[in-house]
């Protein structure tokens, strides 16, 4: 089922009485989730990742614009009526009824021609069950499961009424670290056999690159950007979506365009053809440092962390942003760490440029876009 | 926590309750259980010097005897009937209060005023609703000056004045007066626990119910009642514990001669006789009737423990 | 979850059900409205009625009171019948009996309750687990069975007919205890080590940070207490029912002995409305506390 979204706003009264302002929580969103695609909403708290999770599945009503599942046009829609299937952050399992009882509570509402007999409901439920591996577990209490199998409670019981669409709220926020891991790919594989049109909320940005077949990302309301994650991660449009895709995070310098070449504080990078002179940020990838004797970036050496494979080096430089600057190189490269500096060739395709003012991107040359 | 050489001043800081308890409540309770036991134990008796032999004569003279069957029967009746309504009342209100906006914090105060009220001086009030002004002599044709407020209302329905309170009433009449007054009375707490319990609950069970399509009497029934029956639970417990008390709204009604003019102690209840014993120095009897109601309401929170065992989820 | 794509098919169709359902739902969702509103309001009249016929009744002429035709708002208003009903009554004595009880008993029983709250959660001594238990298991004993040892106990200390008699016995309230330790308990206690090591004695710590954080716990305990005082009925008219001590409540039933009959109702309704004034004051100001203790309480007064 592919899901629409045109020109969606949702705006909140103030809580404040006195203050007249409102919150614009949601700003004129237009997206297509294509069907069957597992899709990420991607932010830091407050861009309206939520809220927009929210009225796709119908909980909360657009206060502008119009939401379609297919050809439907489902605004107008309460959320029964939407064939959705929900989890919640924190699952939502009712305390007092058992696994089975829990996944078996939405078919029990089915009325009228979709009415299912008892045997039919056992049926599907010991489906969902199997499908997410805890039919094991069918006559226990909430209370008594790890959280790890009280969210595939959780995606079984949103999974059983068979939906259109599969929503999923911060679904791995809740568990550690190793089991978000493990949950993240089962939610992958969860989603490929079933083949459902998934949207899920998060706002780590590891476990949205890791599973989506594309990501929205937005800020405050607004979106800033769409796409399949490597592509966003390689080519961000602006200096928000750059710093928010990443760990460690891009190294962002001041820098400038003089005379067809760019400049990070002193050091002049590399030459960009005919863009007019501006004030800039750089941004260079942790992977897109190649140490080289004489590389035009110049930074004071601190200290190595060697990670294996990798060794991350930390160094400072006059024109940071960051407190350091943080490359990740190859341990075969090998790096004096007696050295006071460091110098550094920088791979062009890791390399990004931002206008100073408005942040957007600035596309060199080669790049061509 | 602080080392143990200091234990002498635990004990200082609880010597005043301790002591107090040992008088009011250790005392009483030890001396309670031996004048039950005493035959015919009199306070009065006893510091004439007279010395009573042990025995369960207290118990058999209080089972046998008419007052008190009527008193216990007036209180099971009352607690019988005014529990499942009031607790079913206040339930109603809860949920219909949990689930508005408009007015909410308006209406929440005004269903706990009653709480904040003195059950006599209300009583009273009650009792001038309820209160028929004229010559009751049980003659035909009596001269009704003021019918009361209540009787003025069922008349203006079509029906016909009651004798509610008065000389002559029927004791049905005056039980009605005393669950109208004793669930007016309950109300303003259990609606408090049961809305306080209703907030607690997880909006998020409501959404998730709603996404799958749920009709309220199923979110009603299968949801809120089960995530609210430990409150409920709470709620009948105290209000049975509450209700084997019962005495002062009765005294709020129809005075200290707890009934009709014509048939004074009709409604007493268990507090009741055991006050009326202790008046006339009957310690021994006093005792046995108040290990009486002791042990059923001890029992009575058993069984409904249990029930709650069974029936509330956690 | 194979068959997802069976509805498309009926894309439009469904669309119309749909919207139709929507309006539906729509009108339901207001009818259901207009239903709650018109119970909670019903039921608010109920229960506000007896109050309503209170000040109604106490300001009629006794005429009119008998009138066969109730009146709803008195054609003639008489405020003399609460100056009548202050002196019939003696309220003024009374009031201040209860006040004078309700005032010693609380600041009593605050001490008490603090004291011993503090030992059960922040000191350590032998026995203190069962001797708590013990406390607690007293809450389940009806109070009756106390009075009758009681009655005796205080008529062979002489203290019939004495404030004593209607302060003492009632000092220790278990749950009061009970509640106040569970709020100490929340307060971290490393507060109190820092205390020790920085040398502030027991009773310095108890008033500077223990009280401040209870507060409102012991506002709560406070006003239960002076309710308490305000509505016992029984106890006091057993040991102290003279004219010097008796109490508000009991002084209220003393004067208007009949209940029933042909009474004057406005006077007695003034009376009534004199004496619950006080507690709707309190109501009013102090609400939220009120509410907050008898939540956990279920005891009234």
């Amino acid at each position: 089922m592919k899901v629409e979204l045109q020109h969606v706003t949702k705006v909140f009264p103030s809580r404040n009485k006195k203050s007249e302002e409102e919150v614009v929580a949601v700003n004129d969103f237009t997206f297509t989730i294509p069907d069957g695609k597992l899709v990420g909403l991607l932010g830091p708290s407050g861009c309206g990742k939520s809220t927009t999770l929210y009225m796709i599945c119908g909980l909360q009503k657009p206060s502008g614009g119009k939401i379609f599942f297919g050809e439907d046009d489902v605004t107008d829609l309460p959320p029964e009526n939407r064939g959705v299937g929900l989890v919640f952050q924190n699952y939502a399992l009712y305390p007092h009824m058992t696994v089975r009882q829990n996944i078996m509570f939405p078919l029990q509402n089915l009325k009228g021609t979709d009415k299912l007999t008892k045997e039919e409901m056992l049926e599907r439920t010991l489906g969902a069950a199997k499908l997410v591996q805890i039919d094991n577990l069918l006559d226990r209490k909430p209370s008594e499961l790890s959280g790890g199998q009280q969210q595939r409670v959780a995606i079984a019981r949103a999974l059983v009424k068979m939906p259109r669409v599969l929503l999923l709220d911060e679904p791995l926020s809740n568990l550690d670290a190793r089991l978000r891991l493990q949950t993240r790919e089962e939610i992958k594989r969860i989603q490929q056999k079933t083949g459902i049109t998934t949207v899920f909320v998060t706002h780590d940005q590891e476990e949205a690159m890791s599973i989506s077949d594309m990501i929205v990302v937005m800020k405050l309301g607004v979106i800033q950007q769409i796409g399949r994650p490597q592509e966003v991660y390689d080519d961000p449009v602006n200096l928000f979506v750059a710093r928010f895709l990443g760990t460690p995070p891009v190294n962002v310098f001041t820098g400038a365009i003089r005379d067809g070449y760019l400049y990070v504080g002193e050091d002049k990078l590399l030459p960009v053809g005919d863009l007019p002179d501006t004030e800039v940020y750089v941004g260079i990838r942790p992977e897109g440092f190649i140490p080289q004797a004489d590389g035009p970036l110049r930074c004071h050496l601190n200290n190595v962390e060697v990670m294996g494979r990798d060794v991350s080096v930390v160094s400072t430089h006059p024109a940071s942003v960051n407190p350091t600057v943080r490359s990740i190189v190859n341990a075969d490269i090998p790096v004096d760490t007696s050295a006071e500096t460091i110098r550094y060739a920088i791979k062009p395709h890791k390399l990004l440029v931002f206008d100073r003012e408005t942040e957007k991107r600035i596309y060199l040359g080669s790049e061509g876009k | 926590m602080v080392e143990s050489k200091h234990q002498w001043k635990a004990w200082l800081y609880l010597s005043p309750c301790l002591i107090l308890l040992l008088v009011f409540t250790v005392w009483p309770i030890i001396n309670t259980v031996r004048m039950a036991f005493l035959e015919d134990y009199s306070g009065l008796k006893a510091a004439g010097g007279q010395v009573f032999s042990f025995g369960f004569g207290n118990f058999t003279k209080v089972i046998q005897y008419k007052k008190f069957l009527s008193c216990l029967k007036n209180t099971v009746l009352l607690c019988v009937i005014t529990v499942p309504i009031s607790t079913f009342l206040a339930l109603l209100i809860a949920v219909c209060l949990n689930s508005i906006k408009a007015l909410q914090k308006v209406l929440q105060t005004i269903f706990f005023l009653p709480y904040v009220t003195n059950s006599i001086a209300i009583g009273m009030v009650f009792a001038a609703m309820f209160n028929m002004v004229g010559s009751f002599y049980g003659t035909e044709n009596e001269l009704i000056v003021t019918a009361g407020i209540i009787n003025n209302v069922i008349e203006f329905f079509g029906g016909h004045a009651i004798n509610w309170i008065n000389y002559g009433s029927s004791y049905a009449a005056n039980m009605t007066v005393m669950v109208v007054y004793i669930v007016w009375n309950a109300l303003p707490f259990k609606i408090l626990v049961l809305l306080g319990g209703l907030q607690g609950i997880n909006r998020q069970y409501y959404d998730a119910a709603r996404v799958d399509g749920t009709s309220r009497r199923r979110i009603f029934s299968r949801i809120t009642v089960p995530l609210l029956s430990p409150m409920l639970a709470y709620v009948v417990i105290t209000g049975f514990i509450g209700g084997f008390k019962e005495y002062t709204s009765i005294v709020g009604i129809f005075g200290e001669g707890m009934g009709p003019a014509d048939d004074a102690g009709r409604l007493n209840t268990m507090v009741g006789f055991i006050y009326d014993a202790l008046a006339t120095n009957s310690q021994g009897r006093a005792s046995a009737a108040a290990l009486i109601l002791f042990a059923i309401i001890l029992v009575v929170t058993l069984i409904n423990m249990q029930v709650s065992k069974k029936k509330v989820h956690y | 979850m194979k068959d997802t794509a069976k509805k498309p098919s009926l894309a439009t169709m469904q669309e119309r059900d749909m919207s139709k359902e929507a309006t539906h739902q729509k009108a339901v969702r207001i009818l259901v409205k207009v239903f709650l509103y018109a119970f909670l309001l019903l039921m608010a009249f109920i229960v506000l009625f007896p109050f309503y016929w209170m000040i109604n009744s106490s300001l009629k002429t006794l005429d009119e009171y008998r009138l066969s035709v109730p009146t709803f708002w008195p054609h003639q208003v008489q405020f003399s019948n609460y100056a009548e009903a202050f002196t019939a009554a003696n309220l003024g004595r009374l009031f201040i009996n209860t006040v004078i009880v309700g005032v010693i008993s609380t600041i009593l029983s605050l001490i008490i309750t603090v004291l011993s709250a503090f030992a059960f959660a922040r000191m350590e001594f032998k026995g203190k687990n069962v001797l708590f238990a013990a406390l607690l298991a007293t809450m389940m004993i009806p109070g009756e069975l106390f009075t009758i040892t009681n009655y005796g106990t205080v008529t062979q200390l002489g203290w019939i007919n004495t404030y004593t008699v209607l302060i003492v016995p009632f000092l220790v309230s278990v749950f009061y205890i009970y509640l106040l330790r569970q709020n100490f308990l929340q307060i971290p206690n490393e507060l109190y080590l820092a205390a020790k090591v920085d040398g502030t004695s027991d009773i310095k710590y108890l008033w500077r940070v223990m009280i401040p954080l209870a507060m409102p716990t012991l506002i709560s305990i406070t006003i239960l207490k002076m309710m308490g005082a305000w509505n016992s009925y029984i106890w006091p008219r057993l040991v102290a029912n003279d004219e010097a001590h008796r109490l508000i409540t009991n002084g209220l039933r003393n004067a208007f002995t009949e209940t029933t009959g042909d009474v004057n109702y406005p006077v007695q309704m003034a009376a009534v409305a004199l004496v619950s004034l006080p507690l709707f004051l309190v109501f009013v100001f102090l609400r939220k506390y009120i509410m907050k203790g008898v939540s956990r309480s279920g005891i009234k007064g």
